[in-house]
């Protein structure tokens, strides 16, 4: 029965974690940004969904697509009027950009919202259900459903909307895409806004399962890296799939290994994939 | 005419006013705080303890050294919640803004290298943020702690458990690896030896881990009576409210390290921090008399007043170790550090803190008093005997209200 549990709440934590993911890679793969920011809107989106919790009472789960819009516009302005400038620059510039606006925003949080813990507490975010001798966190259980619609959404969009072919098209090939009038700099800001919102719904439930500081940034964009080079940058079920495998593998080694070593186990997978398959995790990239 | 007669005046009380400036003399006390980054709350405790002290003392005429007065100054750099910046910001307080003394960072982590900053240049450091064993065990001549030993931070608690009915049999104990919990946890293992308890599960866990659902699944497995858990609060927060979403509930009770004394942490789980049992050192109290505050009931209003959130025993020590350098520099009468330093061994005077005196290692000794959250507020439960009745055994969460 403690395998099954240890199993289950790996899933459910690697749900969240693929959700997480999803912005990153989207940015990454059609972007060619990695963008080390992608935490600080997490704890954005987290803030966001924490004051209309308790500001206007909304419920979270309500909360979360207001904040995936305001998360949104805050992406597509920081795109359109920054990161835009330099796009075509070398990788270095766009992750050192990409590092100081993090630390910016993880700073300009601080001010406004001081270092004080912020957990979103609805009456539910304890419940559960308990199905066969195992214990499913209904907060955990909605983030996991969140994500896979989330993914769904963005293979969809992705796959069967103009925009979707659009951002496809520019990704692969941006001066054919140019020749058939895609404006790369909207779309590059159309982009970003989206891995800025999924961020932020990703907060949003991050916040109601742990809490949102100004500082929970590093360690989630960290995450979200090795999920995206595990999961590939083409599919965004993809980065689920890599999300669920962090997850049950940090469970399993807090247990069997110890919980001092849940981090060492998902950067050595990463090493690991990296070595055994570079091709293909970078494919996209 | 006027504008002669303005210009005169005017260079009059720019005389006047250096001289009052060269006639006030000034000791200056450093620390480097985590003031952002991780440990940003409760780096805040401490900046805010030293500044209400340092104000304090100032107000009041300041502080008599050898016959002279002096003012105190407090030198705040902000270490990012960074080890290794924290101890290069040591450094630059001494060679290059030459304080005179140092006051200590927050955590056991943080004070286990900073203070070897201390020690190298030999000016003393008072500190109240690190209680790790390991601090202490290197017979540091020139530092001082506010913090009781980190050993025994559950000791009342386990003892309050014996007298308990029913009687907790097993414990569950986890605990965090840096240097604080470690030495937490190797007391408290010895504690549960002393007292009869069968540890059921013993685990060590990430210092910042996130996530204690696997964790959670295996103290659910073993059943504990009690669980004792050592942190941060950011953990304890997770911890506390993973535990409700995995529906995992020790059957008599569960006692933290942290948080319980923190109006944030209370106010961060709401309801689901009632049962919970915590420690403190210090509760505010007009018992505790003090030569500037007036007393420990005085200090936290004023304390509330002027910051807008609680004193905790963070901020009581922090104003500990600003009275430590008051009173020895009064007695050394000289501003020389070693003087300084052979007056703080005497230190023997009581504050809003406690009645503070050093052990031979250059660590307070004092009792933890367990405390308990009930209706959203602090009650002091135990200390060598009951002072109030604990909510106890501690119900399931689905029978809570």
């Amino acid at each position: 029965m403690l395998f099954a549990q240890i199993l289950v709440n790996g899933v459910m934590l690697g749900g969240l974690y693929g959700l997480m993911a999803l912005g990153m890679a989207l940015v990454w793969g059609v972007l060619n940004i990695v963008n080390l920011a992608h935490g600080a809107f997490v704890m954005l989106g987290g803030y966001c969904v924490y004051f209309l919790f308790t500001g206007l009472h909304l419920d979270p789960f309500a909360a979360l697509p207001i904040a995936m819009v305001v998360m949104f516009v805050v992406g597509y302005l920081l795109q359109r009027y920054l990161l835009n400038l330099i796009i075509r620059s070398s990788h270095l510039n766009t992750l050192l950009i990409t590092f100081g606006l993090d630390v910016v925003l993880t700073y300009l949080a601080q001010l406004a919202f001081s270092a004080d813990f912020r957990a979103i507490n609805p009456t539910y975010a304890g419940s559960n259900v308990t199905l066969l001798g195992v214990t499913i966190p209904l907060v955990r259980f909605g983030a996991f459903l969140t994500a896979l619609v989330l993914a769904a959404a963005l293979w969809v969009m992705l796959e069967r909307t103009r925009l979707g072919h659009s951002i496809r098209a520019t990704s692969q090939n941006l001066i054919a895409a140019r020749l058939y009038g895609v404006d790369p700099a909207q779309l590059y800001a159309v982009t970003f806004g989206l891995g800025a919102a999924l961020a932020g719904a990703a907060g949003g439930l991050y916040g109601m399962v742990s809490q949102v500081t100004p500082y929970i940034g590093a360690t989630l964009t960290a995450k979200s890296f090795v999920i995206t080079i595990m999961g590939g940058l083409d599919n965004p079920f993809g980065i689920i799939l890599g999300g669920l495998f962090i997850g049950i593998a940090e469970a399993l080694a807090a247990i069997y290994i110890g919980p001092t070593f849940t981090d060492a186990i998902s950067f050595g997978l990463l090493v690991l994939i990296l070595v055994a398959r570079p091709a293909r995790s970078l494919r996209g990239a | 005419m006027k504008f002669r007669l303005a210009a005169v005046l005017a260079v009059v009380f720019i005389v006047i006013s250096h001289v009052a400036l060269a006639q006030t003399k000034i000791v200056t006390l450093g620390a480097s705080l985590q003031l952002t980054g991780n440990n940003a709350n409760l780096g805040r405790y401490f900046r805010d303890g030293y500044q209400v002290a340092v104000d304090r003392i100032n107000e009041k005429g300041g502080i008599a050294i050898g016959g002279v007065t002096y003012r105190l100054a407090l030198r705040v750099l902000d270490n990012q919640s960074d080890l290794n910046l924290g101890v290069q910001q040591y450094v630059q307080l001494v060679t290059r803004d030459k304080v005179d003394f140092l006051l200590g960072p927050y955590s056991s982590n943080d004070t286990l290298n900073d203070s070897s900053v201390a020690e190298k240049y030999r000016i003393p450091m008072v500190q109240g943020g690190g209680a790790a064993a390991l601090i202490f065990s290197r017979g540091y001549k020139y530092l001082f702690g506010t913090a009781p030993p980190a050993e025994n931070y559950f000791g009342s608690t386990v003892e309050m458990m014996t007298k308990l009915d029913p009687r907790p049999r097993t414990i569950a104990l986890l605990a965090a690896d840096d240097a604080f919990d470690v030495s937490l946890a190797k007391g408290t293992r010895a504690l549960a030896a002393h007292y009869g308890f069968d540890i059921v599960t013993d685990q060590q866990y990430s210092e910042h881990n996130t996530d204690f659902s696997a964790t959670l699944a295996l103290v659910k497995s073993k059943a504990p009576d009690a669980i004792l858990w050592g942190g941060h609060e950011t953990e304890a927060l997770n911890f506390i409210r993973q535990a409700k979403s995995l529906d995992v509930n020790a059957r008599d009770m569960f006692a933290i390290t942290v948080g319980v004394p923190s109006a944030d942490f209370r106010k961060a789980l709401g309801k689901d921090a009632e049962y919970a049992f915590g420690m403190s050192p210090w509760l505010a109290s007009p018992l505790l008399h003090d030569q500037w505050f007036g007393d420990g009931a005085q200090f936290a209003r004023l304390f509330q007043q002027r910051f807008g959130y609680e004193a905790d025993y963070h901020v009581a020590s922090a104003v500990s170790d600003v009275e430590t350098f008051a009173y020895a520099l009064e007695a050394a009468g000289t501003l020389d550090k070693d003087a300084v330093r052979d007056a703080i061994v005497k230190s023997d005077f009581e504050c809003v803190y406690a009645h503070v005196r050093f052990g031979e290692t250059g660590q307070i000794d004092l009792p933890q008093i367990v405390i308990q959250v009930q209706d959203g507020k602090i009650v002091p439960i135990y200390t060598d005997h009951f002072l109030n009745k604990p909510r106890y055994p501690l119900p399931p969460w689905g029978k809570r209200g």
